[in-house]
């Protein structure tokens, strides 16, 4: 029972399956524990999204279902839920591609993320305003329309309306695909001003593996639908496996492309 | 010369407010389109099934007419819950085709359920606003307009304000509209899907018993009001299938056109191209402009 108030997630050896063939998910477990904001790393196709959307209970919208294991939250089964009741009891995700509302404006998109709360005119307003103290940018551009703002702005967007749920919780699917590294790092900022700040949990799926792990408390691999490995952040860091295959650095130091091509041209030379 | 002018005025006014019929028929479309993304083949059958239910209730059971009229605005809604039950929530995670699919057959469901229902016999729909010139508007402007053209014309304008106000100031109307953006996107913030879509499917059913009184009136309730209903689709390529405003000004371009064709043109074609002059229109628009005046515009990022 201790266990489930320190764990806010508390995923157990699940399996997923797609069209009742397709197997995503053999073994997945992993726990997240209240306040802390823990990544979850792997290539493209490792089951990263799939374990996200089957935490938010979306799996059931692309014909995937969980056929083995068991998913807690807050100390209860998802089982039952649906993804608006997942948002209600305060667990909201953020998918992939960021998926904003291109047609409504900046504002309205972080107001729709209110909808499942009842909340009157002034309370949104108030609440609005809080979440612009994390996404000044945002701010400025409240009447444009979504989909004319660049990737880094819709990326706040999709976060700043997810905020608006008031989560206790947050499932954030490659927040920084396709951005570049100043905005990557802003994106990473504000997630962790919100952990900090708001309290939120955080399960975060990534493929940058070195700014995830430097911004998260946790760490989970995983690999053709497996946990490969697990540890803290700073262990996984520093794990000589994971510098290899994932950060690029091996023992003797290179592992890189750009390495790679500067010691050919060097042999050349000396050649 | 001046008589000349008046009879293009009065042409181009009749044309007008003929064409927010159409308007009033491509409206339900509309709002389908923008919650489900699917062209509702049904919406005709669901004009002929719900004007022809008032009928019914007001016909055989002796019920006053604003009773009627609330007894069958309750019973699209009810259509509404069951299509949303029935054959929207099975179909969820199916492909667009799949849902448009099966609005052609909810069309021949409803089709079949109206005429077992209450007949198939014309019935003869009497709103109390007669569809002959307006003595007024003759004596004074000289325009011979039809009073029920007006009518149509008012009501249209009514319900574009209420569903207008109702899309960007309320909290279901943003939730309509985000859903209409993406779907998926829309339900992993808690936006309950099935609500907006009873939602919408419900509003498509009014609208069609406001469209079917119009229209019933005029050329009587029965089974060729379904096909009527196709007029609204070059209507809907004209202004667009996701607007509404588009859908208004698309009806009057069309009821104004034919209107003016038929009469200046047609004698060339040997008249009667009123029925197909509207399809010429939407050629055009699709070669030039296939997302019509108002439609939203596919944005992409560059």
């Amino acid at each position: 029972m201790s266990d489930n108030s320190v764990n806010i997630l508390d995923i157990k050896n699940i399996e997923v399956m797609y069209d009742n063939v397709i197997l995503a998910l053999h073994d997945v477990s992993l726990k997240v524990p209240k306040g802390k904001v823990v990544a979850l790393l792997g290539a493209n196709g490792a089951g990263k999204s799939t374990t996200l959307k089957a935490v938010s209970t979306m799996l059931a919208s692309e014909r995937g279902k969980v056929t083995k294991g068991s998913i807690d939250y807050d100390g209860n089964s998802i089982e039952k839920q649906n993804p608006s009741q997942m948002v209600g009891l305060g667990m909201v995700q953020v998918l992939e591609g960021r998926r904003c509302f291109g047609h409504l404006t900046v504002e309205e998109n972080i107001i729709s993320g209110a909808y499942s709360r009842k909340l009157s005119k002034g309370d949104i307003d108030q609440e609005l305003e809080k979440i612009y103290t994390y996404f000044l940018r945002l701010k400025e551009r409240r009447k444009s329309q979504a989909a004319f703002t660049s990737g880094g702005e819709q990326q706040m967007i999709a976060v700043a309306r997810a905020m608006m749920a008031k989560p206790k919780m947050l499932l954030l699917d490659e927040p920084t695909m396709g951005l570049a590294p100043q905005l990557v790092a802003e994106i990473f900022n504000i997630v962790k001003e919100l952990n900090q700040k708001e309290g939120v949990s955080i399960l975060l799926a990534e493929q940058n593996t070195n700014i995830a792990l430097k911004n998260s408390d946790y760490g989970y691999i995983i690999e053709t639908g497996k946990v490969m490995l697990e540890g803290t952040a700073e262990s996984l860091l520093n794990n000589d496996k994971v510098k290899e295959l994932y950060l690029g650095i091996s023992k003797k130091g290179r592992k890189n492309f750009r390495d790679v091509l500067k010691e050919e041209s060097l042999n050349k030379k000396i050649n | 010369m001046a008589n000349e002018l008046l009879f293009f005025m009065e042409v181009l006014v009749g044309g007008l407010l003929a064409g927010t019929m159409y308007s009033l028929v491509a409206l339900g479309f509309v709002l389908i389109f923008k919650a489900s993304a699917t062209f509702n083949f049904s919406q005709g059958a669901m004009v002929f099934f719900s004007v022809l239910a008032f009928c019914g209730f007001m016909q055989d059971f002796n019920i006053p007419f604003v009773l009627a009229f609330i007894l069958a605005a309750l019973l699209m809604v009810v259509v509404g819950l069951c299509t949303e039950r029935l054959v929207l929530r099975p179909l969820m995670n199916a492909s667009e085709d799949t849902v448009l699919m099966a609005t052609i057959g909810l069309g021949y469901v409803l089709e079949g359920l109206a005429q077992a229902a209450w007949g198939v016999e014309v019935r003869r729909l009497d709103l109390g606003i007669g569809d002959f010139p307006v003595p007024w508007i003759a004596d004074n402007l000289k325009l011979f307009i039809s009073a029920l053209d007006i009518t149509a014309g008012l009501v249209a304008a009514i319900m574009i304000i209420g569903l207008f106000l109702l899309f960007k100031y309320t909290k279901i109307g943003l939730g309509l509209r985000a859903v209409a953006d993406d779907a998926g996107a829309a339900s992993s913030i808690g936006i309950p899907l099935k609500h907006i879509m009873l939602l919408v499917w419900s509003a498509a059913g009014v609208v069609a018993l406001v469209a079917g009184c119009m229209w019933g009136a005029r050329a009587g309730v029965q089974f060729a009001l379904v096909d009527l209903a196709l007029k609204a689709l070059p209507v809907l390529i004209i202004g667009g299938f996701s607007s509404i405003p588009g859908a208004i000004i698309g009806g009057l371009i069309i009821g104004a056109v034919e209107k003016i064709l038929e009469v200046y043109i047609g004698p060339f074609f040997g008249g009667a191209i009123e029925g197909w002059a509207p399809y010429v229109l939407a050629i055009f628009f699709l070669l030039y402009r296939p997302e019509g005046l108002f439609g939203e515009k596919i944005i992409r990022r560059v």
